[in-house]
């Protein structure tokens, strides 16, 4: 919740944000028409992914950014289609 | 063990409806299964018997991935709405959007987290608490004003720590790019993905008094203009 009010006093000020989040919280980013999102389905505390998961990490930044050229109206929330990912190494 | 031990320690005489609660802020206080108090008694005893039944399958596959899958899908279902729930404190119909403005391979863009990092050498309010006063005093907090911390984009990711009391912060101490990626940003500006980096990026701990945030908002949103920046990612936890 506290980051819908900083994404909407951000987009009101002219500033575009996209927002990366875990499934857990999507009612919230829906109740506060976070205007772009991805939405991983991730444990809570890793919304991009496990802890050097570097390819993950930037995949799921490179379809938050994406939102930014691709997104017409504020609630464009999107599911990131890949699961966690178990490190084994 | 003595008979006047703590029954949500020893376990003893403990109902299961106490061992479920006892994660969330009690006495076994594991911020990640915390979930499992707004599950019903029946479900949060159908994710244990699913998780166990999978613990037992990869002692032949070596296999982890299930019950972690399980783990996100009680989650999930923990954190849904239920019906009997308050009205959420704030809910709208729409919001507002800021067309974009250029390709993000051209943009200045910024970074800003919920996750309560911050820079070890400026310890925000309350200063030198640790984590598991953080999660003492998770109450305290939702009540609070947060403190907006600012990290310059050039920090070394070993002088960043963090402290939140909602939730289970070990990867965030890891790796702080699970949710603060300060080193994915530099990577994809070097690959030509974005165009240029904030000077300065932002944290605070989401878990803080939503007034109270809201009052600060406008003092926040000047800091990050002058910031220059075309676009933000907002990393809520």
């Amino acid at each position: 919740m506290s980051v819908g009010h900083v994404a909407r006093g951000l987009e009101e000020a002219g500033i575009a944000t996209t927002t990366i989040m875990v499934e857990a919280f999507r009612h919230r980013a829906e109740q506060m028409v976070v205007p772009r999102a991805v939405i991983t389905r991730f444990p809570m505390g890793r919304p991009l992914g496990a802890p050097h998961d570097t390819d993950r990490h930037l995949d799921v930044m490179r379809m938050a950014f994406s939102l930014l050229e691709t997104a017409t109206e504020s609630g464009t929330i999107v599911s990131y289609p890949q699961a966690y990912r178990v490190q084994t190494a | 063990m003595s008979d006047d031990a703590d029954a949500s320690v020893t376990g003893v005489g403990e109902t299961f409806d106490e061992f479920r609660r006892s994660f969330s802020y009690g006495s076994r206080g594991n911020l990640n299964f915390k979930f499992m108090k707004s599950m019903s008694e029946a479900d949060a005893a159908a994710f244990l018997a699913t998780v166990l039944q999978q613990l037992g399958d990869a002692y032949d596959t070596g296999d982890v991935s299930p019950m972690i899958e399980t783990a996100i899908e009680a989650q999930i279902a923990g954190y849904a709405p239920k019906p009997a729930d308050m009205p959420p404190m704030f809910e709208f119909d729409s919001g507002p959007f800021a067309p974009a403005k250029t390709q993000v391979s051209e943009a200045t863009i910024g970074l800003l987290t919920t996750s309560g990092h911050f820079l070890e050498d400026d310890d925000p309010e309350p200063e030198g608490m640790t984590q598991a006063e953080a999660v003492d005093r998770i109450s305290e907090s939702l009540r609070g004003t947060p403190t907006l911390s600012e990290i310059p984009r050039t920090s070394d990711v070993e002088s960043i720590t963090v402290r939140h009391g909602g939730y289970d912060i070990t990867s965030a101490a890891i790796d702080p790019n699970v949710s603060f990626p300060i080193d994915r940003m530099n990577e994809l500006e070097r690959d030509g993905t974005i165009g240029a980096l904030a000077s300065t990026y932002f944290s605070f701990p989401g878990a803080t008094s939503q007034g109270r945030l809201k009052r600060e908002l406008d003092a926040w949103i000047d800091r990050i203009k002058a910031e220059n920046l075309d676009y933000m990612l907002l990393v809520p936890v």
